[in-house]
């Protein structure tokens, strides 16, 4: 079913952030199904999903265990990619038998929906109403999944997206509180400077990392309103003053405040330097909290401040289990997304992937102090944006990529950013 | 082709020297000078893999890449093995590469032999069409293959690879052989046919034994190739499972890159198994060049 | 050429089997069983997709199974010409590769050769130390080289440091003006040794008998070298010259490895550009639009160099 973007945008973030500030309320008890009355032959099931880190594969591997016991008869059989690989992996194998049963995926209409549109992601509505999803996760959550007109997938996490700051480096650059307008957070990047500190880091070859940034200046000079109609109708790029001066503010960073030789690494090595207290800030997710005790750093030096964009939304996406509509055993694979999403079995991964579990049975994540600095983020915001390769076409994303690093690399104006990207759109549409 | 180096190593023999030294060669020795530091800066990139193979995290992080490790840690290639499925991928790499070698030299020999013996009007023409397909990047067509396969239902399967594998080697191997075939004498194949031999003899006990240099020669450098292959292997094997070598290398590369003391072991583990049949059938790299290079 | 000689088939006409009666098939249908297997395949595998490609390129399709292929006529080429930022950065690239490719590891390939054509101690080892390269996987070449390159912890910024030429050091793959250059040191390192070993086969047919005549005549080692050794070259020059050019324009795994096409597309070149557009963009028109691009530029290169090596093919 056809869909339009704004509206699956909007419907989203309006859900999405009930879903946060409603989190932890009451609601029925699920059906945590275990022990299957199969009729025994032997099933694999294959999962892709990107690369998990330490505590994230520690969560998987409990989950898949857990239910391999209680289901003697199937095997669950994942493999893991880099983000892009991932996204390419699935792009190729949509709607052939290549694939795997279930895959992981970002639910915005530029990935997931993508996917959706080119069939691949198998109506799940029947096992909604089998096994009473819709008790299970919040309004919210399933907006996500409704998006585009059926039922797609399971809701796994809801990730915000802010700044993680070293507080040590920021008391070494006399930087107290946080900055609460974007005029604020380039001063605070100043006086990093100024205290020879590298303000933020960024890994310039995976390109969706520095993309981040760009996407909080659109947000941050266009506002709300136009820099929702850019991103899903793909208008007025050309004609709106302010993304020339998202895109001059993006190559001011560039040039002062983002680490030396960003262009040439990846996001893991970059946030190497944050790990190791040479970077002071990192525009990450709520993923991040685990990603930062698996490295060794101590969570009580760092602190979590959404980015200033003054328009009260917070940066984020959904990401979701689908089912792939080629699969052999969409039963068990059904079977296998009801164990994991299950009160039992979340309340032993909460925390791993998000500080906050799809389940609406099952508290916050209490281990790393870093999820407790999310909740207040979430309830203060008053909406959503998503990562910006979540709402447009793939190529019109490769494109959108090439223009902010020719920015960077200064090939191109900014001025002239706006125009060769709405140029492109229109010629390729 | 021994036959042609003979006379060059002969004429090379310097006679004797007479009794008092002769001068020095300086410029004998100032090319051999040349040639071992530009051996040697050839060979750093290796050194520096190896050493970054064993070092720790901290070592990578804190020391120069050419210093030695403060701890060997070894455990970097248990961890490498581990991470990037080696077993699981080197068994891969083999089956397909001992079954399509053998099998994609036989179909090539046979047609060089057609081409170059049974010489019907317009061969010619059929060897240019085989050549030109050689020639060009086999980029080209992975669009269209990645369709090709996936309407035979061979997607993601590793027999399935084998049969594109070999229409990419079967060219260049038959424009190779092609020469080796044309140059045996007539006569042998007419005496043979006089005794009563069917065609399939003649190219079975005469021709393929002739041509057994360039075969072995072609043999280790298909090998080699398609051990290597990339970009046929990452359109056409989707699950982890059935991945090649180079594959795996690729996907340590993007997912661990900054395991670096893993990665590099990981590497240098991929390519043992070429470095060791490079080092057992160096001639015939050599040989293979020299089919490559006289035949024009 | 010469070959070895099989003992000689008996002439001896006292067999016992008669010759038996062979009906008189021509030539064609006699190899016919021996070409089929091979043409095949090849026709199958190789020359079907390329054919389909030029014929994806006049269509629109996202590659997706579930959607049609739309007839779009020459829209991907006039949208590959005009409307593409990066083709015409991946037709440069792989020019400039072209051009490089001939001009850089052929001369230094061409002097190790002259370097290693004479007895020398350890020959073999230095042989091949230079020709190791190239039985690596190009993967594993560029997966190696981009640690090399890595800013902070790679040999090349560590080794400019250590020697006190702090200001050489560079973001050898992140900017965009060098890295196309950086990624080339690494397909050097990788493709001298091919075709060092390539003319010290062809030094090796040079005829000893003229360059000793010239010797005596009083030529010293330049002249003899002019006058003998590059003319008997020639046909060694062809095969490497041809070699590299289609060498060049195959190049993928390099840049995959190193670059991904990046940073800003500044390292494409046509062929992963095709496979971008195909494989990542799900533009498969596009794709197959650059895909035939190349294709033309390929055949433009190889039909004439076939023409002249097989025309000098008749008895």
């Amino acid at each position: 079913m056809r869909y339009t973007r704004s509206a699956a945008v909007a419907i989203s973030a309006t859900a999405a952030l009930a879903l946060v500030t409603g989190c932890g309320s009451g609601g029925t008890s699920d059906a945590g199904s275990s022990g299957s009355g199969s009729s025994g032959e032997k099933v694999d099931l294959t999962l892709w999903l990107p690369t998990q880190e330490d505590s994230q594969k520690a969560g998987l591997e409990t989950l898949v265990s857990d239910f391999e016991a209680a289901n003697p008869d199937i095997t669950v059989k994942y493999e893991e990619r880099s983000v892009d690989d991932h996204k390419t992996a699935l792009r190729q194998v949509a709607g052939t038998d290549a694939g795997p049963d279930i895959y992981w995926y970002w639910e915005g209409p530029g990935l997931g929906g993508e996917l959706v549109n080119a069939g691949m992601s198998l109506d799940l509505t029947k096992y909604y109403d089998q096994y009473g999803w819709s008790d299970r996760f919040s309004d919210a959550a399933l907006a996500g999944i409704t998006q585009y007109g059926q039922h797609d997938g399971i809701p796994w996490t809801l990730q915000g997206e802010a700044i993680y700051y070293n507080k040590t480096l920021f008391a070494k650059a006399g930087i107290t509180g946080t900055p609460t307008s974007y005029d604020e957070l380039v001063a605070d990047a100043d006086k990093l400077v100024a205290a020879g500190i590298t303000p933020i880091q960024f890994g310039g070859t995976v390109n969706w990392h520095v993309m981040r940034l760009l996407d909080s200046l659109i947000e941050t000079e266009c506002g709300s309103t136009v820099a929702d109609a850019l991103n899903t109708t793909q208008q007025g790029w050309d004609s709106e003053p302010c993304v020339t001066d998202a895109f001059t503010a993006l190559k001011t960073w560039g040039e002062k405040y983002i680490n030396q030789g960003f262009m040439g690494i990846s996001n893991d090595d970059s946030s190497q330097l944050f790990y190791t207290g040479q970077a002071a800030m990192a525009l990450e997710g709520t993923w991040f909290d685990a990603n930062l005790t698996d490295n060794g750093v101590n969570p009580d030096d760092i602190g979590i401040f959404a980015f200033p964009t003054g328009t009260g939304r917070l940066y984020g996406f959904g990401e979701a289990y689908y089912v792939n509509a080629t699969s052999k055993h969409p039963d068990e694979a059904a079977k296998f997304l009801d164990f994991i999403t299950s009160t039992a079995e979340q309340q032993k991964v909460v925390g791993a992937w998000a500080a906050m579990s799809p389940n609406v049975d099952v508290a916050p994540a209490t281990g790393n102090p870093l999820h407790e600095l999310w909740p207040p983020i979430f309830k203060a915001a008053t909406g959503l944006y998503i990562n910006n390769d979540q709402n447009l076409s793939l190529d019109q994303t490769t494109e959108y990529w090439r223009i902010q690093n020719s920015v960077l690399t200064g090939d191109i104006a900014p001025a002239d950013a706006g125009a060769e990207f709405q140029k492109f759109i229109d010629a390729n549409s | 082709m021994a036959t042609v180096a003979a006379p060059a190593a002969v004429a090379r023999r310097v006679p004797p020297a007479p009794r008092r030294r002769k001068p020095r060669d300086w410029p004998g020795v100032g090319l051999w000078i040349a040639l071992a530091v530009s051996a040697l800066i050839w060979a750093t990139p290796f050194v520096f893999m190896f050493l970054t193979s064993v070092k720790s995290k901290a070592d990578v992080s804190q020391l120069p890449t050419w210093n030695l490790p403060t701890v060997w840690e070894w455990g970097n290639y248990a961890d490498a093995v581990d991470t990037g499925n080696l077993w699981v991928t080197g068994g891969n790499s083999l089956m397909i590469s001992v079954i399509k070698v053998p099998l994609g030299l036989l179909l090539s020999a046979a047609a060089a032999f057609a081409l170059g013996r049974l010489r019907f009007r317009r061969h010619k023409l059929v060897l240019a069409l085989f050549a030109v397909g050689s020639m060009v990047p086999i980029q080209i067509g992975l669009g269209p293959l990645f369709n090709t396969m996936y309407s035979l239902n061979l997607l993601d399967s590793r027999w399935g690879l084998i049969l594109p594998y070999l229409a990419f080697g079967i060219p260049y191997q038959i424009f190779m052989l092609y020469g080796f075939f044309r140059a045996i004498p007539d006569e042998l194949e007419e005496s043979a046919r006089i005794d009563g031999a069917s065609t399939f003899r003649i190219f079975w006990q005469i021709c393929l034994p002739l041509a057994r240099p360039a075969l072995a020669a072609l043999f280790i450098l298909d090998f080699v190739a398609t051990w290597n292959e990339y970009a046929m292997a990452t359109t056409l094997l989707q699950s982890q499972a059935n991945w090649t070598i180079p594959l795996a290398v690729q996907s340590f590369n993007t997912q661990h890159a900054t395991d670096y003391g893993a990665l590099n072991a990981f590497i240098i583990m991929s390519a043992v198994p070429v470095l060791i049949v490079y080092l057992m059938f160096q001639r015939y790299f050599v040989q293979g060049a020299f089919a490559g290079a006289v035949k024009g | 050429m010469t070959t070895t000689t099989p003992p000689v088939a008996r002439r001896d006409a006292r067999r016992a089997d008669p010759p038996r009666p062979r009906a008189k098939r021509s030539p064609f249908v006699r190899a016919l069983p021996y070409l089929v297997p091979a043409g095949l395949l090849y026709g199958y595998f190789l020359v079907y997709p390329m054919i389909d490609a030029v014929r994806l390129s006049f269509y629109d399709w996202s590659g997706f199974r579930t959607e049609p292929q739309v007839w779009v006529g020459l829209r991907n080429y006039v949208r590959a010409f005009t409307a593409d930022p990066v083709f015409w950065t991946a037709f440069k690239n792989s020019l400039i590769w072209v051009v490089l490719s001939l001009a850089i590891p052929m001369m230094l390939s061409l002097l190790l050769a002259l370097g290693l054509n004479r007895k020398l101690l350890g020959r073999n080892l230095f042989r091949s130390v230079f020709y190791l390269p190239a039985v690596f996987a190009s993967i594993t070449v560029a997966a190696m080289w981009r640690w090399i390159y890595n800013p902070t912890l790679g040999a090349v910024n560590q080794g400019l440091k250590a020697i006190g030429l702090e200001s050489w050091t560079h973001q050898w793959l992140g900017d965009p003006k060098i890295a196309l250059y950086s990624v080339f040191v690494a397909a050097i390192w990788q493709s001298v040794g091919f075709n060092m070993v390539l003319f010290l086969a062809g030094l090796q047919q040079v005829p000893v008998e003229l360059v000793e005549a010239a010797r005596i005549d009083g030529a010293h080692g330049l002249q003899i070298f002019r006058n003998v050794t590059l003319p008997a070259l020639r046909p060694t020059f062809v095969v490497v010259v041809i070699l590299t050019i289609i060498n060049s324009l195959k190049v993928f795994d390099l840049v995959v490895g190193m670059t991904g096409g990046g940073p800003a597309q500044s390292t494409q070149v046509l062929a992963l550009w095709s496979w971008t557009q195909s494989f990542q963009n799900h533009t498969f028109g596009q794709g197959s639009a650059v895909a035939t691009v190349l294709l033309i530029i390929s055949l433009a290169l190889v039909v004439p160099y076939l023409a002249w090596a097989l025309r000098g093919e008749d008895h």
